[in-house]
């Protein structure tokens, strides 16, 4: 999933100061998966907005508002008959989240609440790591599923580079080295040959290429 | 004991466990305190929600007390430590907009005199008091239903558009 | 002009090879390379030229080379993977060869977190294994990566790094060969303090036959303290110092452990030229240059052979 995490609350503060009335907007999909913007995150942030406002003698009116996904017009539409009620939108979608909204309602104001971090996945409960970096040219199978452009601090392609210390990154302890990992599984599955041939550098123009990428789909199209 | 009469508002969530007959025990404080007090009892202390300390506080109490089974006698095992992990993070939540964290405050229930909720209540109540009440007049008093009830939610959804479910749980 | 690299030549002539690593300074100054390319001169075959090392921002290590080059010494030009694409790096490799330098080392570089800048971007476009095989490519079939034909090929004598220390040990010396396959020729490693360790990994080399493909120069560096070597040993990613070594330095007095380090220096040395497929040292005493003339001669290894 996308990860996100919420702004400091100084930010979210300077961002919507003037406001009175606020729509409070949470995502179901990815941002509550990682605890930072879904229902129950939208909800403690208004709890805690309106508790500060209170305690600042500021008027503040709040409505939380949780769509199954912010980035999909489809349902951001359900927001038609309400925001206009409203001084502005306080987002707690991710960064595809925010933009779509602001591009329904280009009039409004909409203040992204989280700061929109990785694709990654949900390694325990409270714990996420990120393991996808979106190049446009996925090549884990050549590494033993595990992504060397994103968990390879240096992005090695015939690693392990040598700084690595009890299997761990140089650069973080907590973080195992990657080709450490690539490394043992092949030797465990008995094809470490597959190492042998210089992996070539990667073509970043799929993920570089011309600007923001897009995926266009006639067969999906109306 | 008498009540303290330093005017401030409690409120008392609580396992339910720690007092079978907790619905009749906790009369007599109600009786004295009226809407200064609230209880929430709960079937575990685990089910406590950050959410449900702000939205206490958010309607007036200035105190709130979150009262676990002591540890590992949590009879879902991992209520109590599950329970003293959101007090926490609702405290972190009211530091960062400037109030005091020990409003909100963990117990794990030690002796179990009974009868045990308005025994415990006293006691806490008793004690001096080390916040000061909230700094804004007007405190609203919301039946205490509302504040464990999932909120109710407008129905913006139209005719249209179909409804999925929400994404409710959480791992753990 | 026609310059050859006397690493090279001192390398195929057979003779114990001698380089040492030069930092550059974090200013513009010209005058502290020269100095520092004088001090080595005549006690070295080949000054290696630092690239930013440590994500610290330094002279460049491409002018420094050509710097030292004017002082009539040969440069081995360090060029990491993390500052530049592939289109400045095969640039920068085609005026390296334009202003007379002919040695490369390829080097992924340390990761900028460690530095000065750690707002950087890392590019890391190539890796270094990449970048040798993209340099070897440019030297003997005149084309640059994607097949497009140059002018006029790089002259250059390609070296890797390579760390007996690492994780995980067994693979160190199968990456060894995949750099080697990749058109490395020269081989550059990291500083030893565990000799069995090196000896070890070693043998693995023997066994594969890449000394015989490669020249293998182990690395040396001199203890100033013993403060440097527990700091070193904590901080310092891929080192191995054993505590033998540690302890030697903490139980000699702190006014006499400069020379301890560098007795140590110079046996570590002595015992690399016995090591068989070990064809040189590489003496890495960063910001103590000063030190080098004095180690190679208690060393026996001045002068240096008239090539």
């Amino acid at each position: 999933m996308i990860t996100a995490e919420r702004k400091p609350l100084a930010e979210i503060k300077e961002s919507i100061a003037s406001y009175k009335k606020l729509l409070i907007l949470g995502c179901g999909s990815c941002v509550a998966e990682c605890a930072s913007g879904g229902e129950k995150e939208t909800a403690l942030l208004a709890s805690q907005l309106r508790i500060d406002a209170k305690k600042e003698g500021r008027t503040l009116e709040t409505k939380e508002m949780t769509l199954d996904r912010q980035c999909v017009y489809e349902f951001i539409d359900q927001l038609a008959g309400v925001i206009g009620e409203y001084d502005a939108v306080l987002s707690l979608g991710c960064g595809a989240g925010v933009q779509a909204v602001a591009e329904v309602f280009p009039r409004a104001h909409i203040v992204p609440a989280l700061n929109t971090t990785f694709i990654g996945q949900t390694k325990q409960a409270g714990l996420w790591l990120e393991n996808c970096r979106g190049c446009g040219d996925c090549k884990l199978d050549f590494f033993a599923d595990v992504c060397p452009v994103t968990r390879c601090s240096k992005g090695l392609f015939n690693g392990p580079c040598g700084g690595s210390k009890n299997e761990k990154c140089e650069v973080d302890p907590d973080t195992p080295c990657a080709w450490q990992l690539i490394v043992t599984r092949l030797e465990e599955r008995g094809k470490l040959d597959s190492l042998e041939k210089v992996h070539p550098p990667a073509r970043w123009s799929k993920k570089e290429g011309k600007g923001p990428r897009k995926i266009a789909r006639e067969d999906q199209r109306t | 004991m008498n009540t303290k009469k330093d005017g401030l508002s409690y409120a008392f969530f609580f396992c339910q466990q720690l007092d079978a007959a907790q619905d009749l025990n906790r009369r007599s404080l109600e009786k004295e305190l009226g809407p200064r007090i609230r209880f929430f009892p709960l079937p575990c202390s685990g089910r406590i929600e950050s959410l449900h300390l702000m939205r206490a506080l958010e309607t007036g109490a200035d105190k709130v007390y979150v009262i676990a089974c002591p540890e590992r006698a949590c009879r879902h095992r991992e209520g109590n430590t599950r329970a003293r992990k959101r007090v926490a993070f609702a405290q972190r939540l009211i530091a960062e907009i400037g109030l005091d964290p020990d409003r909100f405050e963990f117990l794990v229930a030690s002796a179990l005199p009974s009868p045990y909720i308005d025994k415990v209540a006293r006691e806490l109540l008793a004690r001096e008091s080390q916040v000061d009440p909230l700094p804004w007049g007007n405190k609203e008093r919301e039946a205490p239903k509302e504040i464990l009830r999932k909120e109710k939610r407008d129905d913006y959804r139209g005719e249209k558009a179909p409804r999925r479910n929400q994404r409710e749980h959480r791992l753990l | 002009m026609n310059l050859e690299s006397r690493l090279k030549m001192v390398l195929s002539a057979g003779h114990f090879a001698v380089t040492a690593e030069c930092g550059p300074p974090k200013g513009a100054d010209p005058d502290l390379i020269r100095k520092k390319g004088n001090l080595l001169k005549g006690f070295v075959d080949s000054v290696n030229v630092t690239d930013n090392q440590t994500g610290v921002v330094r002279l460049c290590s491409l002018a420094a080379c050509a710097l030292l080059r004017e002082e009539g010494l040969d440069p081995v030009l360090q060029m990491v993977t993390r500052d530049r694409n592939r289109i400045a790096l095969q640039s920068d490799v085609l005026g390296a060869a334009a202003l007379g330098i002919r040695n490369i080392l390829c080097l992924s570089g340390d990761h900028q977190s460690f530095g000065n800048q750690t707002d950087a971007k890392g590019v890391f476009d190539l890796d270094s294994i990449q970048l040798v095989q993209v340099v070897r490519e440019m030297r003997d079939s005149w084309r640059l990566l994607g097949g497009e034909e140059l002018s006029q090929g790089p002259d250059l004598f390609i070296g890797a790094a390579a760390n007996p220390f690492a994780d995980p040990f067994f693979y160190r010396v199968l990456r060894l060969r995949k750099k080697v396959s990749a058109g490395a020729e020269f081989i550059q490693t990291q500083c030893i303090y565990n000799l069995p360790k090196f000896k070890e990994w070693m043998g693995q080399v023997r066994d594969r036959g890449l000394d015989q493909k490669a020249y293998i120069l182990g690395g040396v560096t001199p203890l100033k303290s013993a403060r440097m070597a527990e700091y070193m040993a904590q901080n310092v990613a891929g080192m191995d110092i054993p505590d033998e070594v540690i302890n030697r330095m903490k139980s000699t007095p702190p006014k006499q452990q400069r020379a301890e380090g560098l007795k140590i220096g110079v046996e570590t040395i002595q015992a690399l030229r016995q090591i068989e497929g070990v064809r040189g040292v590489h003496i890495m005493a960063i910001e103590w240059e000063e030190v080098v003339p004095e180690l190679v001669k208690e060393a026996g290894l001045w002068p240096r052979p008239e090539i």
